[in-house]
């Protein structure tokens, strides 16, 4: 059977790939280097040469961290001048430049490259360890993303499959993902409302379901696409160049080297202190004074404090937690279970803050780095036809509506609307002898328009002359189960219709993507000339290296 | 299998593009020999006995052996004659408008591994492309089965459309709409290579979902009830001719429920059958049935000839309505009671097309009876289990 569908779980910090096997089981695919989880690095190395994806990216990252781009996920889709995206622009050690349509791109030595061709590469690299690993081709996958992604950046992330020689056949929301994994095995008949809370890398996703009769229906869903276990290393790493600044003044941020060692220590930090009290940051010669001399950082570091330092970012949990509760017309006591999903919930003040919201101890999956691709493979099998037992009920992230006047948002489908969805909406004209309608669509949740994302619009024209309000037009939305928008408008009299489909753009017009098809054929015909890969197109790892390390985890 | 041929209103065309060609690439050597001879020339070739004109418009469906399909557009550009094109002829070769590179770049990297992952086996065979045609047909079929069971669900009140008694609780409802959600959602479908059938299955489910909105929690249902109630064709069989007509069934079963949807009588073949016991019990249930008397109250005359009907009497109820009938050759109920009864005997006997026939005529009598819409919603139902069970075993896979 060559039919395989992937679940892919494209994460900010690591990404995993699942199939569902010949048992029907969800199961994880390693590499041939024995790792079930990916570090979602991609590297292009100062000596040139192949671009390096995954852990051998991830361990010259140190010296190279002008051109190793961790966490593209955070970029794809964006704008470069929304708020978190200066931010995260601020601290990152890889230069994130504007595109000429206000992406979000990064700049590699001399060229600008999109997130989306660099999030391309490690779905490349996974789909090479898919085939290594089931032994035939695979072209289509399920891809995971935040339940509160826009549409654009989900189109983007299709847009990543495509480069990488994906067909995209669904995008699946994370936290439903996680539901599906861990319903899976449950088969109780009674109605389980659970929530599952998912804090990952670089994103917040809570999601409210009820699970009953193998159906999965997802009731609310909320977050912060911005929120995520970076934002905690990126406080750490504040803390301590201000520190060393103060003493010193050595400023740490403008020396690329220095910062990209401070943010691996300060990360481990953080996973050391997930489990100790206290722990050491030790850097030596991280950077020189003025006169030459070396400096070195030693400090010891306990939890408390850095629990001090990110009380904000565990805040910020707090508002979209309540807002999807109260979405799903439920209470916190009405939760059977809270299921804990992302590496970043392994800090203990995450399960603490969960359950003061929620009053209930949450549950830990058996394993959050490979719950959602387990969960995307698990779909692949009822979209298959393998499992027709189960079936999943998604929503719509975002408020759906039309511009009205120079500011107004009208929504027209409200978010949290079970999928498939249809609206319909009566228009009349505003003045005599109108001769075209022309109607906006945007999504998100302001009552300001212009701070939602437009998805684009539909013009009516050859509108029949009359008063105003006397000529009316109907408009009709509907959203697919993949999340794909028709829209349709229709004066009345006459009957006359426009319409049209809207595939929000992911940033990348067709042509560019086709560019770096091309581009990237060219490269392939080359390295295809010189002595042939049997490596599936996976990276390759230097022959002298250790034996496979255990996968870092988060 | 028995013959799916008994259901007679099949309505308006699949497919709106313009000729519909189905390739399904079995093999990746087939791929390889497709893309190598035709794709990379932006064009295709297929064989024909009798060629569409020049200049037909084709809209190729192209499926990997991975299931991805891809979309190509183009228009008959030359008729091949026999021994033509290095001995591939007759046939048409297609022209295809643009190839979509994001297309050619998923066959290319395919072919790429799967060239990689062969064992070096030199036999390359050019085999013949498979043209799918039983499966386009079956696809056809299915589609026109969504499609007029789309329409007899329209017609039907939020009870109806879940399968459920009017005295349904929270729990029910929510096990009836997972049931058909297993059936109609569509994902069910996403494994067709048909967008067609896709957003059929999506009308479907968006009034299954609907009227699971209508009756998912009491007040809702409430409401629903009285909507329902309101209706005046609801008859209401109780078993005390004298009580007033209550304009709200209150205490259950003074209706008798629908048969849940979920079932399946048993078809001639014996199809998909699951039968949940509840259909037949509900249907005949015992009733204490008035004999045909000629009362002078009409309305007790169609209670109780409703009542032989739910017994499954169709002979007997038969008889009242043609007496009635005889008297009042006007009457509207008497005439489509008639017409219900024969379709119901029809049923019984396994005559689906009359069975069918006559359910029609009685909505074109009476627009609003709940009982002929609620059965021939039930056979479309039947008709769209068969032909998705024809079209599973075609792809290969049980259902």
């Amino acid at each position: 059977m060559g039919s395989r569908i992937l679940g892919i779980d494209l994460g900010t910090t690591n990404s995993c790939v699942a199939v569902i096997d010949d048992r029907g089981v969800a199961t994880v695919l390693a590499s041939p280097e024995g790792e079930r989880t990916t570090p979602s690095v991609v590297a292009w190395p100062a000596s040139g040469g192949d671009v390096l994806v995954g852990t051998p990216a991830r361990r010259q990252a140190v010296s190279n961290t002008a051109q190793t781009v961790f966490g593209a996920k955070r970029l794809v889709g964006r704008k470069v001048n929304a708020d978190d995206v200066v931010v995260l622009a601020r601290t990152a050690p890889y230069r994130v430049v504007a595109a000429p349509n206000g992406d979000a791109w990064v700049r590699i030595g001399t060229v600008a490259r999109s997130p989306q061709e660099i999030a391309s590469h490690v779905l490349r690299r996974l789909r090479a360890i898919a085939e290594h690993a089931l032994g035939e081709p695979v072209t289509r996958a399920i891809v995971t993303v935040p339940a509160y992604f826009d549409e654009h950046q989900r189109q983007a992330t299709r847009d990543a499959g495509t480069i990488a020689g994906l067909d995209v056949v669904r995008i699946l929301n994370e936290p439903t993902a996680a539901a599906l994994a861990y319903g899976a095995h449950r088969v109780s008949e009674a109605r389980r409302l659970i929530a599952v809370f998912d804090l990952g890398g670089g994103t917040f996703d809570i999601s409210i379901m009820s699970v009953e009769n193998g159906i999965f229906e997802v009731l609310a869903t909320g977050g912060d696409s911005a929120l995520g276990g970076e934002d905690w290393d990126r406080r750490m790493v504040e803390r301590m160049a201000d520190e060393v600044f103060d003493k010193t003044r050595l400023d740490l941020i403008q020396n690329p080297v220095a910062l990209g060692r401070l943010r691996e220590a300060c990360e481990a930090a953080k996973k050391a202190l997930s489990v100790e009290k206290e722990t050491w940051i030790r850097l030596p010669f991280l950077a020189q004074d003025q006169d030459g001399q070396p400096f070195n950082l030693e400090r010891k570091i306990t939890r408390d404090e850095v629990e001090r330092w990110t009380s904000t970012e565990l805040a910020r949990v707090d508002e979209p937690c309540r807002r999807t509760l109260a979405d799903a017309g439920l209470v916190p006591g009405q939760l059977e279970e809270v299921l804990l999903v992302g590496g970043m919930t392994r800090w203990p003040a995450v399960p603490a803050i969960v359950e003061r919201i929620f009053g209930r101890k949450p549950s830990k999956g058996a394993n959050p780095d490979e719950v959602v691709a387990q969960g995307a493979a698990a779909y692949a099998g009822i979209l298959g036809g393998d499992d027709d037992g189960a079936a999943l009920l998604d929503v719509t992230p975002h408020d759906i509506g039309i511009k009205v006047g120079d500011t107004g948002f009208s929504v027209l489908i409200a978010r949290n609307s079970m999928l498939p969805v249809r609206a319909r909406k009566l228009f009349a004209t505003t003045t005599a002898d109108q001769k075209f309608v022309s109607i906006e669509l945007y999504q998100g949740e302001h009552a300001d328009v212009r701070k939602n994302r437009r998805l684009g619009q539909v013009v009516l024209d050859g509108l029949p002359p009359g008063p105003a309000g006397s000529i009316r037009v109907e408009l009709n939305l509907t959203v697919d189960v993949e999340s794909i928008m028709n829209v349709t408008a229709r004066e009345l009299s006459t009957g006359k219709e426009a319409g049209v489909t809207l595939r929000p753009s992911g940033g990348l017009t067709q042509r560019e993507i086709v560019e770096i098809i091309s581009r990237r054929r060219e490269e392939e015909s080359v390295s295809a000339s010189s002595p042939p890969r049997g490596d599936g197109g996976l990276t390759r790892v230097p022959t002298r290296e250790l034996p496979p390390i255990k996968p870092r985890s988060e | 299998m028995p013959p799916i041929t008994d259901l007679s209103y099949t309505r308006g065309s699949l497919s709106t593009a313009p000729l519909n060609i189905k390739l399904r690439c079995t093999s990746w050597q087939q791929l390889a020999s497709i893309h190598r001879r035709d794709l990379s020339r932006h064009a295709i070739f297929l064989k024909a006995s009798s060629p569409p004109p020049l200049g037909t418009p084709v809209r190729i469906d192209l499926t990997l052996p991975t299931e991805s399909m891809i979309v190509l557009n183009g228009v008959v550009a030359e008729h091949v004659p026999e021994g033509g094109l290095g001995g591939r002829g007759p046939g048409v070769d297609i022209k295809l408008n643009t190839l979509p590179e994001s297309a050619l770049w998923l066959i290319e990297t395919a072919l790429a591994s799967a060239a990689k992952q062969a064992t070096p086996s030199a036999a390359t065979t050019d085999a013949t492309v498979d043209d799918g045609q039983d499966l386009t047909q079956a696809e056809g079929d299915l589609h026109t089965a969504l499609a007029s069971e789309l329409e007899s669900l329209r017609k039907l009140n939020p009870f109806q459309v879940l399968g459920v008694g009017y005295e349904a609780d929270d729990a029910d409802i929510r096990a009836a709409f997972a049931g058909l959600t297993k059936r109609y959602h569509p994902d069910r479908f996403a494994r067709y290579t048909s967008t067609e059938l896709r957003s059929l299955a999506a009308e479907i489910f968006i009034l299954i979902r609907d009227a699971y909105r209508r009756l998912g929690d009491e007040p809702a249902r409430a409401k629903a009830l009285a909507a329902v109630g309101a209706r005046p064709v609801v008859k209401v069989p109780t078993l005390r001719p004298t009580a007033p007509m209550p304009a709200i069934p209150a205490a259950p079963p003074k209706i008798p429920p629908p048969p849940p949807r979920p079932t399946a009588a048993p078809t001639p073949g014996g199809t998909d059958a699951t039968v949940s016991g509840r259909a037949p019990e509900t249907e005949r249930r015992p009733m204490q049935v008035a004999p045909p008397t000629l009362a002078e109250d009409i309305k007790v005359d169609f209670r109780a000839a409703d009542g032989l009907l739910d017994a499954g009497r169709y002979d007997e109820a038969l008889a009242v309505f043609k007496i009635y009938t005889r008297k009042n050759p006007s009457d509207r109920t008497a005439r489509a009671g008639i017409e219900l009864a024969e379709g119901l005997r029809a049923l019984a006997q396994r005559d689906r097309l009359e069975a069918a026939q006559r359910f029609e005529a009685v909505l074109e009598i009476d627009p609003t009876n709940e009982r002929a819409a609620r059965e021939l919603a039930e056979m479309r139902r039947m008709a769209t289990n068969e032909r998705r069970g024809l079209l599973s075993r075609l792809m290969g896979k049980k259902e």
